[in-house]
């Protein structure tokens, strides 16, 4: 078993340095030379190679390449041709505001989609299941960038009980936090609510007519009980795509974050766009990269560890 | 064909719902030269900001442009985006996943290895990532100019492709090792009609299912990139630029402007996932398309 | 005679079918079992035997629900008390072991977990002495090392030891009857005897009452004292064993039993029973066997006979052999 998790992360890891040289090839190899930006439309050939003799730019991509992730592994992702300001640093600043967004809305989507999922499952047919098995369908079609603009307009505009937008980290106060951070979570959560809540529902209804819960039953183990046994066999699943949905969060924050001005990782990201800063825009992208491919493999140890026939096999 | 009569059948309401929806926004984007009452580009100022009325059923945005005409028109790029990520990821998907299962050995690993470092990337961020460095302008190939939404239909549709890939190297492998294709070889069948007559009408249901579920998600990517900026770039109309533009609406009140644009993304999505939902409780109900999450 | 612990009066178990109506799965059933008495119920598939020990239990499954008769248990109505009344009673003085033990077991929890839990529903003991019970229920059931064997998950067990496990949490809080459906269907020959006889076993030590549910005639004679047959949701016969083994009184018994062939003697041709399981909701008015039966004859059909007793010994038949 050890083995087995062991392989996959050396195979994720991998596949995160397979994709990273992917990444570079397209960042080194797209229009407007790093030299012809700092230099200027103007500059000659010799001044443009003496900047990429300076700079490393005229080795081969893989040894670049190389050199590149050794700088990493030791936390420099180096210093941007544009700005001149330490590419690292720029994303530890946006970093925990987007961290913030997604872990809230992670929070959210967890307790409301396995909360609804298991209060569907228990009654199946009831009124609630019905109710939710309709906001599902809702939810998995509304996209989370209109519902943050109608929730603004809602709540903060009409009603005023939030802010329009804009960033309060949780060093100026706990409250003030969470307001700021409330309806960007809550636009990004109703998709994955509405995804874990149909997970659960499925896998909870389907554990619930196993033999081994009429067994518990049979032994006169309390409702709860017997709901804890069969949950206990129901949830593997849902942790899996949850997982999953942690890194898909991410990608959606870079839109909401647009939505409510929040100074997270999407403005550090257009604004690399916006000034050809690739070294920044590397950065990024890798960092959004290496995210996905953890909880991927997350996802898939998961699966792996927690299945009891998996177990059974391994 | 017994299976499309078996599908007829099968359907139940909310299937029928999203087939329904799913075809009228289809028509509505195919004819929309035909049925908007206005041209989408033309501007107006006179008419700006004027709130639904019988003349303009869906009210007009800040150049005085139709948003009736223009909701139409942006149907053609969410459906053109969406449907043409899914056909470009099958067929890139459907086709490495039968090389895969049929080559073995060495060309099996290769392959399925990179559809696994495919699968392995955020598909958002590069979007965003690759459109902002190629830059959003139109793309020259040969003798065409091809606008920016093509950029992304390849770009999403190359991402999308792992997901036909796995579903159809699962059924590939699995069908090329049964009894019944090994008997049908032994006949004298080639591999190609194997192929043709077993492997792919196999792969067919799992493919529209996510095929179906795929578009949905297609269509509100294509909406978040416009939404950015990276996506159908102005004149053009497009849901997402529309939304965009209406930011500032929120506060001035022409609640016409956010709400309709936002509708329409909504309800499509809702049609194709109803649709998708219906087809795959038809053809696969425990599965081979395992719950889609993006 | 002592008062019977189990007592099915005229037990009626329905289900609503797929237009509608109501089909009686079980239709008038009366048995009993006396304290520490082992009573095998013996009938095909569909003859309602397992749906009737369902029902005294209140397991059964939402289509289907007991619709008239009694069941006393102790000489209180199982069927009139709540849930919260048959919580107690489950796994502590009923309790019931099903078909396929490989099922029947929660992949995700080991063994000793399970037991515990049971054990500790009903007593409220430490978890300390709750392990204790649950070692000293697998010795008893058979299984070594039992200590050790309390951390171990069911997909570790054979399939005759996650039956003897089940059996164990069955009896671990010394329940006074002990319903096992099919116990042994799902398992090997070999352990098929070794599995009936830890029941008879457990039964001697603990006293225990037996209902020994299987459609397999011979493998309930070994160990139980009265046997009752089923049919189409009715209760065709019920003796003692030895009259049953050596004198079937109602055809199908007879011919129940002639379908086993005997390992002495010269080898004829095998006797099957003419005709296709009865489906419910296409029954007679009368005997449900009817139309399989040799001996049949016109009012069979239309009649249903009564459960005329002799000598302990119960038929319902117009023309008992």
């Amino acid at each position: 078993m050890l083995r087995l998790v062991a392989g996959r992360i050396v195979s994720s890891i991998g596949t995160l340095l397979f994709v990273g040289l992917a990444l570079f090839a397209l960042t080194r190899s797209g229009p407007g030379s790093p030299a012809r930006i700092v230099l200027g439309a103007d500059a000659t050939v010799e001044q443009i190679a003496q900047f990429e003799q300076a700079h490393g730019l005229d080795r081969s991509f893989l040894s670049q390449y190389a050199a590149w992730l050794g700088d990493v592994t030791r936390g420099d992702f180096g210093k941007s041709f544009v700005t001149g300001r330490d590419v690292a640093a720029e994303i530890a600043n946006a970093l925990p505001v987007t961290l913030a967004i997604v872990l809230f809305a992670f929070l959210i989507a967890l307790v409301l989609g396995i909360g609804i999922g298991v209060l569907s499952a228990l009654k199946p047919g009831g009124a609630f299941d019905r109710v939710s098995r309709f906001a599902s369908v809702l939810g998995l079609s509304i996209p989370a960038f209109w519902l943050g603009i109608v929730l603004i307009r809602f709540l903060a505009v009409d009603l005023r009980l939030l802010p329009p937008g804009g960033y309060v980290p949780l060093s100026a106060g706990l409250t003030l936090h969470l307001q700021s951070i409330l309806m960007p979570s809550l636009s990004l959560a109703v998709y994955y609510i509405a995804v874990l809540a149909r997970m659960t529902q499925a896998s909870l209804q389907e554990t619930l007519r196993g033999d081994y819960v009429r067994t518990a039953r049979a032994m006169g183990l309390s409702s709860r009980q017997v709901v804890f046994y069969a949950l206990v066999n129901a949830l593997p699943p849902v942790v899996n795509l949850a997982a999953l949905s942690f890194g898909y969060m991410f990608g959606w924050a870079l839109i909401i974050e647009q939505v409510f001005n929040i100074p997270g990782l999407s403005r550090a990201l257009l604004n690399a766009i916006s000034q050809r800063d690739f070294l920044l825009l590397q950065g990024i992208v890798f960092l959004f990269t290496a995210i996905f491919v953890f909880a991927n493999l997350g996802a898939d140890l998961i699966n792996r560890v927690l299945d009891p026939r998996q177990r059974a096999a391994a | 064909m017994s299976g499309l009569r078996k599908a007829l059948d099968g359907l139940d309401w909310s299937g029928w719902l999203g087939a329904g929806i799913v075809g009228l926004i289809v028509l509505a984007a195919i004819f929309a030269p035909l049925i908007a009452p206005y041209d989408p580009l033309a501007l107006n100022i006179e008419d700006r900001l004027v709130a639904p009325d019988a003349s303009h059923w869906l009210g007009t945005d800040q150049g005085g442009r139709d948003v009736l005409s223009r909701i139409l028109f942006g149907a053609r790029a969410s459906l053109s985006v969406g449907i043409g990520a899914v056909l470009i990821g099958a067929l890139i998907g459907v086709s490495a996943g039968i090389f895969a299962a049929y080559k073995g050995g060495l060309g099996e690993q290769v392959v399925m290895r990179i559809v696994d470092g495919v699968a392995s990337i955020p598909l958002l961020v590069w979007a965003i990532a690759i459109v902002g460095i190629l830059g959003v302008g139109p793309l020259p190939v040969g003798p065409l100019l091809l606008p920016n939404e093509v950029k992304i239909v390849v770009l999403v549709g190359g991402l999308f492709s792992p997901v036909f890939a796995r579903v159809t190297y699962a059924v590939a492998r699995r069908i090329a090792g049964a009894d019944y294709v090994r008997a049908r070889f032994l006949q004298g069948a080639s591999h190609w009609q194997i192929v043709v007559g077993d492997v792919l009408p196999n792969c067919l249901s799992p493919i529209i299912v996510q095929g179906t579920l795929l578009v949905a998600i297609g269509i509100v990517i294509e909406a978040s990139i416009s939404f950015v900026g990276l996506g159908v770039q102005p004149p053009q109309p497009s849901w997402g630029t529309m939304l965009s533009d209406a930011r500032s609406a929120i506060y001035s009140g022409e609640w016409w402007l956010p709400v309709f644009p936002g509708l329409a993304i909504s309800l499509t999505v809702i049609g194709f996932n109803l649709l998708g939902d219906a087809v795959r409780e038809l053809f696969d109900p425990r599965s081979e398309a395992r719950t889609l999450v993006a | 005679m002592s008062p019977a612990l189990l007592s099915v009066e005229g037990l009626r178990v329905g289900f609503r079918s797929a237009d509608g109506g109501m089909i009686e799965a079980v239709r008038g059933v009366d048995f009993s079992v006396a304290p520490g008495e082992a009573v095998g119920i013996v009938g095909e598939s569909g003859s309602g035997k397992s749906l009737s020990m369902l029902a005294v239990m209140r397991l059964l499954g939402a289509p289907a629900r007991a619709t008239g008769g009694r069941v006393l248990f102790d000489g209180e109505d199982l069927l009139a008390a709540d849930e919260k009344r048959m919580r107690a009673l489950r796994g502590r003085d009923i309790a019931m072991v099903f078909q396929d033990p490989q099922s029947s077991l929660n992949p995700a929890l080991t063994i000793g977990r399970q037991i515990t839990d049971v054990v500790r529903a009903h007593r409220g003991v430490s978890s300390a002495e709750a392990r204790r019970i649950a070692a000293e229920a697998l010795e008893r059931v058979g299984i070594r090392e039992a200590g050790r064997r309390l951390a171990s998950y069911p997909h570790e067990f054979s399939g005759g030891m996650r039956q003897r496990a089940l059996i164990a949490m069955a009896i671990a809080c010394r329940p006074r009857l002990l319903i096992a459906d099919e116990p042994t269907t799902a398992l090997d020959v070999t352990v098929q005897a070794q599995i009936v006889d830890l029941i008879a076993e457990l039964r001697r030590e603990l006293g225990l009452a037996v209902v020994f549910i299987s459609h397999n005639l011979q493998l309930v004679a070994e160990i139980v004292d009265r046997v009752v047959v089923m049919y189409g949701g009715k209760v065709v016969e019920d003796g003692p064993v030895e009259a049953i083994e050596r004198a079937p009184r109602h055809p199908y018994t007879g011919l129940l039993k002639a379908c086993v062939p005997s390992l002495s003697g010269p080898v004829g041709p095998l006797t099957a029973i003419e005709g296709a399981p009865p489906r419910l909701g296409r029954l007679p008015a009368g005997c449900p066997f009817s139309p399989r039966c040799p001996d049949a004859i016109e009012s069979c059909a239309s009649e249903m006979p009564a459960l005329i007793a002799e000598a302990g010994h119960r038929t319902a038949c117009w023309r008992p052999r």
